[in-house]
């Protein structure tokens, strides 16, 4: 009697703690927020609301206080517009070519090509955006340059392309698997009724999926909003509306990064409330996101499909069976159906040529960086000894990159993995408290990577004293990678049939045991791809650590107080000098080279250890 | 006689890989008459449906020897397989309405085929919805989602969809099968009415479906037809043993 007792003692123990991470993002969020929104406040106050948003005017001044007389100027609706086209250019490149390709991979692509095809694709999507960045400005800048009147490629076609590469494969894998779960049936009955292929492609199963496939557009809206890096190498960066297409604009995003390290105090209030306003967008987003992913009611369905005109209610008069129609004045059986579908099969060729350019896009960005890159990497680069004068070593950087990822795997993963227990296991389904929390980790995934870096900034380095230190930098990274790790870690063991769970009730084992001895294991090849995933990212973000751990090389770290760039970073760094051309091409290529391989081994042990589960 | 001939099968043999699904399979089909495919599950009904308009193409691995004819023509020869299908309608066991409005579900195949005048297409539906015994339920709903109509009027708005391409034959692949007993009589006093104009092909697990309306049947067992005639006579004095003890309740 006294053991169960015990053993009860300690399911309610792991029950509550379980439960205190999952609360533990919800408070994340809340503080994160509210944080942002009151550092916010005296500056919307001093500059005046409406006169920073729909003023034309940025010329910033370091000086500036909330109580003296103001010198600068704040007025972000430049790069309001600037955001705007980017992300417009971005959806015009990237989600055409993303939906294309998709519908390329799911409907037409021959069965051996589709998984190399698939598995590229999702490879791809974990590049670094900073990697997609420097190769706009070594290479896609240069090249513009030629066409541009002033002899400079940076501006809207610039970032329209790098951005729209960039967020392809993110569109592509999504708008894919959303075809591919069209009920089959809608595909035979079209053929049955003696549709063509691409006529049954493109009027049954592509207006089918439209919800999925809008939604891996938002998604890609939502990159392309947020995404900071990428856009601060190659847009030019003048507050200034963009006229043409080579005229050099800038990003709210890429506002922050610009003069987030030497603003004063005003001019920091008026960056976080560029963040804020730019978090707003992003939110906004991903409830039109969720709001197209939760598939409409079925049976409710008011516009869809309107791609034909409206029937009148004339036929009243119309006497039953009297009417010839025209289709049944037969011509003769079984002649060549005489219609041909121009439009689909044009469609279809043009799907070809969409996944054509894309991959082609996407490889010449990767081999040409590996061709320039790779035969550079060096061990001197490596493991040289760090000077500031000489030959670049990134040694330390990856000595910090390490740190950090350790740091970050140490604080993010067990959260994130005992927030999805509870989450999976212990609260109801859909209960009030689980909708928040998913609303909250969904919420914490929104937000764009440059605004976790200006609250790490603030409240990490600044306010906790941390100072610009790996500390702070993996603190910043684990609020980032925990709702992913949520989600990853909730969706594998949502996976785990319930009858197995059942069993091991069924043979007395408590709900903690259960958990523990057959949940887990069998949810652990998800788990592990999520956790793979999860450093991958640690890896190949930049703006989160850009000024909570320092944005330049620095001498080795000594403890978990040093500051200096990660690898990321450190491409960015010397991406930007102009004489280090040879050394910031290798370092892309290891980034390539580290984020490629974590990526293959999420896909292995999904595979191999799916395998051995499967065969016990 | 031969005149009356629809479709026609000469030693049809159909193989899934190593399987073979479908063996000698020796048939004449009369046209403007019902048909019933009766027998076990898995004894190749479906299968040889599937043949009459080549929807087994769908399928990897399935090979056909032997020859299907319809109306004399040799279906497995160079021929447009659309327009096989346009003339040769299918209804599949569960209702598989396209996701639009019932009136896009009923314009997609005649647009498919060319038609494209408002005029025409709105007769089509009409007439299609009509012929369906649907149009005085639904007439008010032609632009509501075709999946907000019950399963039994799914299942007649396929039938109707089926028949806006004007086909002559239509296949249906045990179309009552999920549907509760009234949507089944509509459909069933559906092919009634339906049998004046096209041929029809029915496979089905129900006997009683087949003895009230079918003009002739078939008995199927592990891929080979083991008796054929009127049904009238094979459900009194069916010749095979076989088909007698399944008929009578022995197995299946």
């Amino acid at each position: 009697m006294k053991l169960i007792k015990n053993q009860k003692t300690k399911e309610s123990i792991f029950k509550l703690i379980f439960a205190m991470t999952a609360v533990f993002t919800i408070f994340a969020v809340i503080a994160i927020i509210v944080f942002l929104l009151y550092y916010s406040i005296p500056a919307f106050q001093k500059i005046g609301f409406f006169n920073f948003i729909f003023g034309k005017e940025w010329n910033s001044s370091s000086a500036d206080t909330y109580d003296g007389e103001m010198q600068g100027m704040y007025g972000i609706l430049t790069m309001i517009v600037g955001s705007l086209f980017a992300t417009s250019g971005a959806i015009l490149v990237g989600g055409t070519l993303g939906f294309f390709t998709a519908i390329f991979i799911a409907e037409f692509c021959p069965k051996k090509l589709k998984k190399i095809f698939s598995n590229a694709i999702n490879l791809l999507a974990g590049i670094p955006s900073v990697v997609y960045g420097f190769f706009g400005m070594r290479v896609l800048l240069p090249l513009l340059g030629n066409f541009s009147a002033n002899g400079d490629g940076s501006g809207i076609l610039s970032v329209s392309i790098i951005l729209g590469i960039m967020i392809m494969p993110t569109v592509t894998a999504l708008s894919t698997s959303s075809l591919e779960s069209v009920d089959r049936n809608y595909y035979e009955g079209s053929i049955a009724l003696g549709a063509s292929r691409e006529r049954s492609v493109f009027k049954v199963i592509v207006p089918a999926s439209k919800s999925g496939i809008i939604a891996s557009i938002v998604l890609g809206i939502g990159r392309a909003v947020g995404e900071t890096m990428a856009v601060v190498m190659i847009a030019g960066n003048n507050p200034v509306f963009p006229t043409t297409l080579f005229s050099s604009f800038r990003t709210t995003t890429a506002n922050i990064v610009m003069e987030m390290s030497y603003g004063g105090e005003l001019q920091t209030g008026a960056l976080i409330a560029t963040g804020v306003i730019l978090t707003f967008f992003i939110l906004v987003i991903n409830i039109c996101f969720n709001m197209v992913k939760k598939p409409a009611n079925s049976t409710s369905n008011n516009k869809f499909m309107v791609y034909l005109s409206g029937i009148k209610q004339k036929f009243e008069k119309s006497k039953f069976l009297n009417i010839k129609s025209e289709s049944l004045t037969r011509t003769k059986f079984l002649t060549k159906s005489r219609h041909l579908d121009i439009v689909a099969i044009s469609l279809k060729h043009f799907s070809f040529i969409s996944a054509f350019l894309g991959i082609v896009a996407l490889l010449t960005t990767i081999i040409f960086i590996f061709v320039n890159g790779f035969p550079y990497i060096s061990s001197e680069l490596l493991f040289g000894e760090f000077n500031y004068g000489g030959d670049p070593s990134i040694f330390s950087s990856i000595v910090s990159t390490l740190m950090l990822v350790f740091l970050t795997s140490l604080l993010a993963f067990p959260i994130g993995i005992m927030a999805a227990i509870f989450l999976a296991e212990y609260s109801k389904r859909d209960s009030k408290l689980v909708r928040l929390i998913r609303l909250m980790s969904e919420t914490l995934s929104g937000i764009p990577s440059i605004v976790y870096g200006l609250f790490g900034m603030l409240f990490f380095s600044q306010l906790l004293k941390l100072g610009t230190s790996i500390l702070a930098g993996g603190l910043t990274l684990t609020l980032m990678i925990i709702p992913t790790t949520i989600r990853g870690t909730e969706e594998s063991l949502l996976m785990v049939n319930e009858s197995l769970r059942e069993a091991s009730y069924a043979l007395g084992a408590g709900k903690l045991k259960t958990i523990r001895r057959v949940v887990l294991p069998s949810a652990l090849p998800g788990i592990c791809a999520s956790v793979i995933l999860g450093i991958s990212r640690m890896i190949a973000e930049s703006a989160p650590v850009l000024f909570t751990m320092g944005a330049s090389i620095k001498p080795m770290p000594k403890n978990f107080k040093s500051s200096g760039a990660s690898l990321a970073v450190a491409l960015y760094a010397l991406g930007r000098e102009w004489m280090h051309i040879n050394e910031s091409y290798a370092t892309a290529c290891i980034l390539i080279i580290l984020v490629l391989l974590l990526n293959l081994l999420s896909q292995g042990i999904v595979k191999v250890l799916g395998k051995r589960i499967k065969g016990a | 006689m031969e005149n009356n001939i629809c479709i026609k099968t000469k030693n049809l043999n159909l193989f899934y890989d190593a399987f073979q699904a479908l063996k000698e399979v020796n048939l004449e089909i009369p046209q403007k008459e019902i048909t019933a495919f009766i027998g076990p599950s898995g004894c190749g009904k479906t299968t040889l449906l599937k043949c009459f308009n080549r929807m087994n193409d769908l399928i990897k691995g399935c090979k056909k020897t032997g020859l299907i004819e319809i109306n004399g023509v040799d279906i497995n020869s160079d021929i447009d397989v659309n327009a096989l299908r346009r003339d040769v309608g299918m209804v599949f066991q569960k209702p598989n309405v396209f996701p639009m409005s019932v009136q896009d579900n009923i314009t997609y195949g005649p647009m498919t085929h060319g038609i494209k005048k408002k005029s025409v297409l709105d007769n089509i539906v009409f007439d299609s919805l009509h012929r369906a015994g649907l149009w005085n339920e639904i007439k008010d709903r032609l632009n509501k989602s075709a999946l907000s109509l019950s399963g039994g009027q799914q299942q007649r708005l396929c039938i109707a969809r089926a028949l806006a391409v004007a086909p002559l034959i239509l296949l249906m692949d045990e179309p009552t099968s999920a549907l509760d007993p009234l949507s089944t009589s509509k459909i069933e006093d559906l092919c009634e009415e339906l049998k004046k104009d096209y041929t029809i092909v029915i496979v089905t697990h129900n006997m009683q479906q087949a003895v009230r309306i079918s003009d002739n049947t078939s008995f199927f067992l592990l891929g080979e037809m083991l008796e054929f005639g009127k049904s009238d006579e094979v459900f009194a004095n069916p010749k095979n043993k076989k088909c007698e003890n399944y008929i009578t309740g022995r197995f299946g």
